[in-house]
């Protein structure tokens, strides 16, 4: 049981970072653009690694291995405080706005969960990005999962963010016991308010794959993309289903998680379809098909990641975070399993 | 401002509501005409390329490290646009008072599908969401924007009116963003009808719960603005009080209705004060400014305000709504009283 447990949470994190990693280049990018660079985004640039998703995920993973179950949002705060505001020389690298505006508002002397209200990016992906972890450490917990991410996230989010980190928190509790990825996408839905901007892009999303998921799921993720073809009319059909098109940016969490749960369930749960369609639908690619890779990662196991793509994650260089530099996903992943089984105290 | 250019004391006025109801607008558009941006968006009835000329000239600048910005011009085109006047907020606030006692989804769903208009992301997201089958109050919730303060901005009229600007505003916005046009329409409504700026800010801050941003800044606002003593004299306080600078649209209610309550507040009124502090506030000049003329002016009344100002600001260009080309604000007033 352990063992399997440590292979789905090493298939998680190292999804994750595959995900973050092939994503990194088409970031921002639109369908149409990616497919007139790449054709089909299926290779991982050698030697770049991956970006913001995979450091800030180990730093939540390094806050459940201290705190455990018992993590409270001063616990997060001071984390904050002394691992990131405290390490911030000159830029802060790598950081969304939600990342940014939280450093101001402690540098403000607040508290959560007013650092999470203070700036307006409280609907960020920054809280789903880093929200595996918490799937991790309480495997087949879903509710556990969703309230400790949430714990997290009062310091850097507020409303949507936290409901985008729930889902992706609680979706991966259910996916490392195995589910199918409709149980996992379900699992995601029950973690949010039912009235949220985040459950209608959701359903709204699953509606799209259900219309056209199984068109693609036909083809081989590798094959080019060509005028006309399935993966085409889906990132259209999803694109009008959950983009908000008169808006700039692309870090907008009920967005970002609708689009990474549909390339989950449009790759069937296997890590390197669910990753490849994530990074070719674009807008935040990096995290979305780290959320996607985290997903079937922790579905399929460390031997569900193609060997081409793990070969390429080595320890992070704490280009984000300079107090994650060093770390390996695959370390974290054991970590996070040792921490979880650990006796609770008192029991 | 020499004594010939301001209006009766307020004192001799107290009766006269109308007089406040135009002010609200007025000052408003006066705000509005006094930011750095209205001339960008006043550019906006200008052909398409002189607009792509001043990115290539941003871009030159950049290249050749000069200093020299280029403004909004004019090349073989009618100049008048381009001197002072009111732009986007004036314009929403005159086609919010025209459409007041209007279904408010039904009155925005017929700007749904429209390709002539131009608005804040709130604005234009929440036309998608009602035209994608998201009614109010999901159309104001599924927004990357709901902070901004386009309601906070249409209050005015629901305010001067008397009315309540919640269900308007939540076609277009939700938090922060509704809280803020409860809050202004709070304070117009008081002082329409001839409460002092205190007990108008009082009223505002109510709608405002602490633990909201709207609500902690508001109150930071205001603490910094009366240790200042004056608006002008508050302008570095408010800078460092609201804005953290991170973003790139200065449009949320949590910094620009506190701006607007702090300067209203401690300029005791006086637009012509307050409204050159908010314009100060350079990353919040697209609306402070007018959030702040049209508190200021409805304390003061229409005829208290510096004439000049209100000849410049009250008729509308059609920059953002091309159907109000022309209207004349004192006739919106006049509708609302």
């Amino acid at each position: 049981m352990s063992e399997e447990y440590a292979e789905r949470a090493r298939g998680c994190l190292l999804g994750l970072a595959v995900g973050d990693a092939l994503g990194r280049p088409a970031e921002n990018l639109p369908p149409e653009e990616i497919a007139r660079r790449w054709g089909r985004l299926t290779e991982i640039e050698p030697g770049r690694g991956g970006t913001d998703d995979t450091e800030y995920a180990i730093f939540a993973a390094s806050l459940l291995v201290r705190y455990g179950r018992a993590l409270t949002g001063d616990d997060v705060a001071r984390a904050w405080r002394e691992e990131i505001v405290g390490k911030i020389e000159g830029p802060m690298r790598g950081a969304g706005f939600s990342e940014l505006g939280t450093v101001q508002a402690l540098r403000r002397g607040l508290a959560p969960p007013m650092t999470g209200r203070w700036h307006p990016h409280g609907w960020s992906d920054g809280l789903a990005m880093r929200a595996a972890p918490y799937g991790i450490f309480a495997a087949g917990e879903p509710e556990e999962a969703a309230r400790l991410v949430a714990v997290d996230g009062a310091v850097s989010h507020s409303g949507e963010g936290i409901w985008g980190g729930r889902a992706v928190a609680a979706a991966v509790a259910v996916a490392m016991t195995g589910a199918e990825p409709s149980t996992v996408v379900a699992a995601a839905l029950a973690a949010v308010p039912e009235d949220s901007w985040t459950a209608r892009n959701l359903r709204a999303a699953v509606a799209v794959v259900a219309a056209h998921g199984a068109d693609v799921a036909a083809l081989n993720p590798r094959r080019p993309a060509v005028i006309g073809d399935p993966h085409e009319a889906l990132s259209r059909e999803l694109h009008e289903a959950v983009v908000a098109r008169h808006y700039p940016w692309t870090d907008l969490a009920p967005e970002a998680v609708a689009l990474a749960f549909a390339a989950y369930l449009t790759g069937g749960g296997d890590v390197e379809e669910s990753v490849v369609v994530a990074a070719n639908l674009g807008r935040d690619a990096d995290t979305t098909a780290a959320i996607a890779g985290a997903l079937a990662g922790a579905g399929r196991g460390d031997d569900g990641v193609p060997d081409r793509w793990a070969a390429e994650i080595g320890p992070v260089a704490g280009a984000c975070l300079p107090g994650v530099a060093g770390r390996h996903v695959l370390d974290v992943a054991d970590e996070l399993v040792e921490r979880a089984l650990e006796p609770v105290e008192g029991t | 401002m020499s004594s010939g250019e301001i209006g009766p004391d307020r004192r001799d006025r107290r009766d006269d509501r109308g007089d406040r109801i135009a002010g609200a607008v007025i000052g408003l558009a006066i705000g509005d005409a006094a930011g750095w941006p209205s001339a960008r968006h006043r550019s906006g009835v200008l052909a398409p390329w002189s607009r792509r000329l001043h990115r290539e000239l941003d871009g030159f600048a950049e290249e050749h490290r000069v200093t020299t910005l280029p403004v909004p011009f004019t090349l073989n085109q009618p100049v008048r646009p381009l001197a002072l006047g009111p732009s986007d907020d004036a314009e929403w606030l005159a086609w919010t008072a025209s459409t007041l006692h209007e279904d408010r989804a039904e009155a925005f769903g017929r700007l749904a599908g429209r390709d002539d208009l131009r608005a804040r992301i709130s604005v234009r997201t929440a036309l998608d969401n009602l035209a994608g089958g998201r009614p109010p109050p999901a159309s104001g919730h599924d927004n990357p924007h709901f902070f901004d303060d386009a309601a906070a901005v249409r209050a005015v009229a629901f305010g001067a009116a008397g009315l309540d600007p919640t269900r308007d505003a939540q076609v277009t916005n939700a938090g922060d963003g509704v809280l803020g046009a409860r809050a202004m329409a709070a304070a117009v409504a008081a002082l329409v009808g001839g409460a002092p700026m205190t007990a108008a800010v009082a009223a505002a801050l109510a709608e405002l719960p602490d633990d909201t941003a709207i609500g902690h800044a508001a109150r930071a606002a205001l603490a910094a603005a009366r240790r200042a003593g004056d608006a002008f004299a508050a302008v570095p306080a408010l800078d460092a009080v609201l804005f953290d600078h991170v973003y790139s649209y200065g449009v949320a209610a949590a910094q620009t209705v506190p701006a607007a309550l702090a300067l209203a507040e401690v300029s005791g009124g006086a637009l012509p004060a307050a409204v050159s502090a908010a314009a100060c506030l350079s990353p919040a000049a697209d609306s402070a400014p007018a959030l702040t003329g049209a508190l200021t002016g409805a304390f003061s009344g229409h005829a208290a305000l510096p004439r000049g100002w209100s000849a410049a600001a009250r008729t509308l260009l059609g920059c953002c709504l091309p159907e109000l080309a022309g209207v004349d604000l004192l006739d919106i007033a006049k509708g609302l009283a």
